[in-house]
This record gives structure tokens, sequence and C-alpha cells, in this order.
């Protein structure tokens, strides 16, 4: 996969919010690879990160649903600009 | 001051606090503490329902024509998944609903219990927010959130499950001070207004096209204020239906796949779309590709998420509907539009539609129209009948069209009807099935005859799921693989339930039996037989341009 866009959502802490943020991208049916969770930095909140391979289109309405789920604080969606990038947090921290 | 109560108690205190008043609801064992402490609230009516789904049908229905939150009640498992449909239904249709869910005891969660189902995984998809409460301490809050999450911005169904011991744990509680929490600030407007105005300005070929949103946020007066101040001719979506009236002179009618054809046309035509409180979905847009080329677009839209979606926009405007329309009309110079709408007058088309006998579905709603003096409130099921309602019933009065558009939901409208006349005890409310969707539900009749529901049914009747139908007549080569459906004697089920049933098989008939059923105190059911092969017309193909309209019966084409 070609990765185009790396896609950082900042959510609450919690099984649900995660869920519902894993949901929303799953619905879209989109081509995802490196997903990864881990600590942001500030208390009870995870990054949620992953590329996605899709036009600028795309990636906005799915900017646009996430920011809409339920506990989700914040989405950054970042076109993939180096081909070395191995990790899609290095697109957007 | 607090007192300790159970959390059974403490949900139907903040039910109450939250103003709700109707319940429609099924027990069972998970649920059951909470019907334990329901008499003792007796502001919290409880319709008993026949099968979850119309639970969440009739919350939906009283939610849209109420403008409150509807409440639905399941108990765990099969309740629980019952529900869905419902909630999927209220969400597409943006439908404030709060489902309330028992769940089995938090040390049997996770072990395959009996009745023991994952609601929560179940309805995320399908719901703005669900919630699996922990612990006593926190219900309470959580009951406040959900209904606030259902009611502000954009509606939309919430779920709280409750496992049966925490409805059975005791706890200090708190009552809420004072009323519930205002709707949460719509964010400050108005970026893109003055561009709209400019727009609307320029533009030689104008059109309103107006959605749902504009039900929801109450923008009858502004949208009709903003169309009559620049002279822009209005279209209305399946679910804008009843948000202008249908007999003013700038009113031209539904678009999409079954709208008429002047007014695909004129979409086609249109150099301006402002769009407000809609989603420009596939069934209005037909071929995106081809939608509207001439058009720019103004979108007016409560949900961010919307703009840019479906159909590239010059304006996009975030917020309040009746907010941002009443900016528009402040900020629109008076105009008028009459070439455009004398230009629009020349795409008129007589109706295709042709009957064999005398019993067509525009005389029969003409008749229900005469003899409530178009008072009355119709909800519609999904298909053949749902279209002919929206194209032909004349409605005058605001949010008196309710219908399942997004997700097309065949059974919907027996208990949808349920909720509407508990919403509007008042009023008469028809609710017109097929022959297919109302038997999807109509065990409901035992619902309305135990509760005293005054609901009036009519049942379009052609021995057809007719839509179905017709697109296997259109698409299928005429094989109609599964769509003969089968009926009772509907008189006959109407006499078993104790209710007045009649049925009409001719023109002579109509009247008269329309007015019985409406002077009939209660619910009363009226089976309208109708031409078997009888379609709706104009039709887009599916994935067709608006500018391609079947007008009359094809010839058989290749399965698609």
């Amino acid at each position: 996969m070609q990765a185009s866009h790396a896609v950082s959502v900042l959510l609450d802490d919690d099984l649900l919010a995660f869920n519902r943020a894993i949901g929303v991208v799953r619905r879209r049916n989109l081509p995802v690879q490196g997903i990864t969770v881990g600590p942001s930095g500030q208390a009870g909140v995870l990054r949620l990160a992953f590329f996605m391979q899709a036009d600028d289109a795309n990636a906005m309405r799915l900017l646009r649903q996430l920011e809409k789920a339920h506990g989700v604080h914040s989405v950054t969606v970042t076109p993939v600009s180096s081909p070395s990038l191995t990790h899609p947090s290095e697109a957007v921290l | 001051m607090s007192e300790v109560l159970t959390g059974a108690q403490i949900l139907c205190r903040e039910l109450v606090a939250a103003g709700v008043d109707v319940i429609f609801g099924y027990p069972g064992g998970a649920i059951m503490p909470f019907y334990h402490a329901l008499p003792e609230y007796p502001g919290l009516r409880h319709v008993l329902v026949r099968h979850e789904q119309a639970a969440a049908h009739a919350a939906d229905g009283y939610a849209r024509a109420s403008g409150r939150v509807g409440v639905c009640v399941a108990t765990s498992g099969p309740g629980a998944t019952n529900l869905v449909t419902g909630l999927a239904t209220a969400h597409m249709d943006s439908s404030p609903v709060l489902a309330i869910t028992g769940q089995v005891g938090r040390p049997m969660i996770g072990r395959d219990a009996f009745q023991e189902t994952d609601v929560i995984g179940l309805t995320l998809p399908i719901t703005k927010y669900n919630h699996l409460v922990q612990d006593i301490s926190e219900l309470a809050a959580i009951v406040r959130e959900a209904v606030a999450i259902a009611r502000d911005g954009r509606p939309g169904p919430v779920l709280i499950d409750v496992p049966k011991d925490v409805q059975n744990q005791k706890a200090a509680y708190t009552p809420p001070e004072g009323k519930a929490a205002a709707p949460a600030p719509v964010p400050p407007l108005a970026q893109g207004v003055d561009e709209a105005a400019r727009l609307i300005a320029e533009a030689e070929r104008p059109l309103l096209m107006i959605g749902h949103g504009v039900i929801l946020s109450g923008a009858y007066a502004e949208v009709r204020a903003l169309a009559e101040k620049t002279g822009i001719p209005v279209i209305t979506t399946l679910l804008g239906i009843s948000a202008f009236p249908e007999s003013h002179p700038l009113h031209l009618g539904m678009p999409g796949m079954h709208g008429e054809v002047h007014v695909n046309r004129a979409i086609q035509h249109a150099d301006l779309i402002v769009g407000i409180g809609l989603r420009f979905d596939d069934r209005v847009t037909g071929n995106l590709a081809a939608f509207a080329p001439r058009a720019k677009i103004v979108h007016v839209e409560l949900d961010r998420a919307e703009v840019g979606k479906n159909v590239p926009v010059a304006v996009g405007i975030v917020g309040d509907a009746r907010q941002i329309t009443q900016r528009l009309v402040e900020a629109v110079r008076p105009r008028t539009c009459e070439a455009w709408v004398a230009e629009i007058r020349g795409f008129v088309r007589p109706r295709a539609e042709a009957f064999s006998g005398d019993l067509s579905p525009e005389a029969i709603l003409a008749s229900i129209y005469e003899a409530t003096g178009g008072s009355c409130t119709i909800v519609t099921d999904v298909g053949q009948h749902q279209m002919w309602v929206a194209k032909h019933y004349p409605y005058q009065r605001a949010n008196t069209h309710i219908t399942s558009g997004g997700l097309g939901t065949m059974g919907f409208a027996v208990p949808a009807a349920m909720g509407v006349h508990l919403a509007r005890p008042g009023e008469l409310v028809w609710a017109i099935s097929g022959d297919g969707g109302f038997q999807m539900n109509m065990a409901e009749i035992a619902t309305m005859v135990q509760e005293g529901l005054s609901v009036k049914m009519a049942i379009f009747n052609n021995g057809y799921l007719g839509m179905v139908r017709q697109w296997q007549q259109f698409f299928h080569e005429k094989r109609y693989s599964c769509t003969p459906i089968w009926s009772p004697d509907y008189v006959k089920l109407a006499e078993a339930y104790g209710i007045a049933g009649w049925r009409v098989e001719n023109r002579g008939q109509l009247d008269d039996v329309v007015r019985r059923a409406n002077a009939t105190p209660g619910p009363a059911l009226v089976e309208f037989v109708i031409a078997q092969e009888a379609n709706v017309y104009p039709m887009i193909p599916p994935g067709g341009s608006l500018s391609e309209p079947i007008e009359a019966q094809p010839a058989a084409t290749p399965a698609r």
C-alpha cells in the first residue's frame, strides 16, 4: 500500500472511544496500515495513529467523521511527503 | 438533599427530570428492577409494545412529532438486538431517541450468560453515544449526558446499557437542580453568509432545496421569508416535505429518484442551489457526476461533516438552519425570479401514473386530506405508497409528514404513528403502509387497543412488494421473484383485535369509509385495494442522472 496520508487522533483513554474511532475508519473502507495506539503525553488521552491511502477529499471526509465521534478530542490528517516515514506519528508529531 | 435509591429508581428519577413522560418498552429478565421501580413514577407512562423494534420506532415517531427525546426500553439479549433496526432508522434520520437496555449482572458479563449480548458493540455505529454503566455512582450523570447528546447539535439516538445488579445497587442520590440544562450553544455562524447573499443576487436560475434540518430547527418562517424575498423556487426533499406549504406558488416538489420531471430538470438547469438542512444523499442527487452540472452550491448544514461530503460546495455554512437562514434573509436584497419560474413551468409534464380501476392512490390521499381538512399527521412506511404520499399529499402544516427516509425501514409507519399520536394526542394520525410493510409490525394493533392509541391505519394493498416488483419490471426482465405477497383478511383481522375495519375496492366507497374511520374513536383500519401493477413515475434508474427519467413502462432491460 502506498500511503498518502498520516492520521493522528487524540481521544479519551477508554475502550469505547477507541472502538468508536476505529469503527469510523473501518466503515469508510479505506486501506490503512501501521495502526499504533499509545500515550499522548496528556493524562487520560490516547493517540491513535495510522497510515491511509486515500485522495484528499476522502481524507478530509474521514477527518470530519472522526471529529464527530464521541470521545475524540482532535484529528490531524497530514499528507505523507517523505517516503522514508516508517511510523504515522512521525508525520504529525 | 440526597436520599438513598436503587439504580432503577435513579433511572426513573432522571427520566422524570429530563421531562420524559412516555416510555415505549418491553420487560424481561435483565430490566426487571427498572420495571419494579416504574410504578412509583406515575409521570412516566409506559406503553407495552408487542416487539422491541416497535418500541424504538414509536420513540422515534414521538421524538419527530414532539421535538423532544423519545425513550424506549428493552431487556438484554434479544430485547436489545430487536431495538437495532429502530435505532439505525433514528440515526439515519437524525432523531433524538434514548434507548435503555438491561444487561446481565456485571459478574456475568463476558461469560456468555443467558440473554447476554454485546449491545454496546452492536450499536456503536448507529448511535451518537452509548455507554455500559459500570457502577451506580455514574448512572445519573450518564443519563444526563446521554439525553443532552441525543438532543443537542445534530440529534440522534443514544443507548445506555445498565447491568441488572447496577439497577439493584443502592446509593445516595441528589436530584439535578432546576430544569435540564439547555442545549449547548451553537457555534457562532456567519462565515459565508455574505458570499451566499452575493451568489443569490447574481444567480439567474437559483433554487432553494430544503431538508429535514429545516424541520429540526423549526426554520419554517425563515425559509418562507427567504423564498418570498428573493422569489427563489423551493424544492423539498423527502424528509423536508411539510417544511414549506405545498400550495405556495414557489413550491416545486420533491427531487431525486421519484421527483417530478420539472423539479429534476430545474436542478439540472439551475446555476445556484442553496441547500438548507439536507445532506444531498444519493436518492436526491442520482449520479453525482451529472448532478446539477451548471450550479454553484451553497450548503447550510449543522453537521460540519456533511458539508462537501457528497457534492462540492462553493460556500459551506455550518450552523443551525434557522439562525443562518434568518441571517440570509437579512443579507439578501429583494429580487424576483419570474423568468426562471416561468421556464420551470415549461418543464412540467402531465403525471404519467395510470391506474386500472378508479381507486388511485391520488384519490385515496385526496380523500384523507379533504376529510381531515389537512389537519392530520401522515406517517408513511417505505415503498411505492411512500412515494405516492410524498408526491400527492398536499401538505400545508409544518412537520406533518413523518417517514423513514435514510434507512428506508419497512414496518416503520404503524409503530411510529403510535409515538406521533402520544406526542399529538389532539390530532388525527394516519399510518399509511403497503401490504408488505404493514404485515411487518401489524401486531402493534394490540398495543393500540390495550393503550387506547387512536391511530388510523391505511393499507395500500396491491398484493405485491410493490417497489421491488417495479424494479423487477423495469430492470430484471419482469421476473417477479418472491414479490407477490399474500395478505390476511384485514377486515377480519381488525375484528379479531376488536377495532373497526373496512375494505375499499372502488371510488364510490372511498369518502364515506374515510369519514367513518376518522369519526371512530380509537384505532381503525382501512384496506385500499389498488391496482396490482401500478408504478411510481417518473423514476430515475439507480445510478442514473436526474436528466434521464423513466416516464412510462420501459421495454424489458437486462438485469443490473
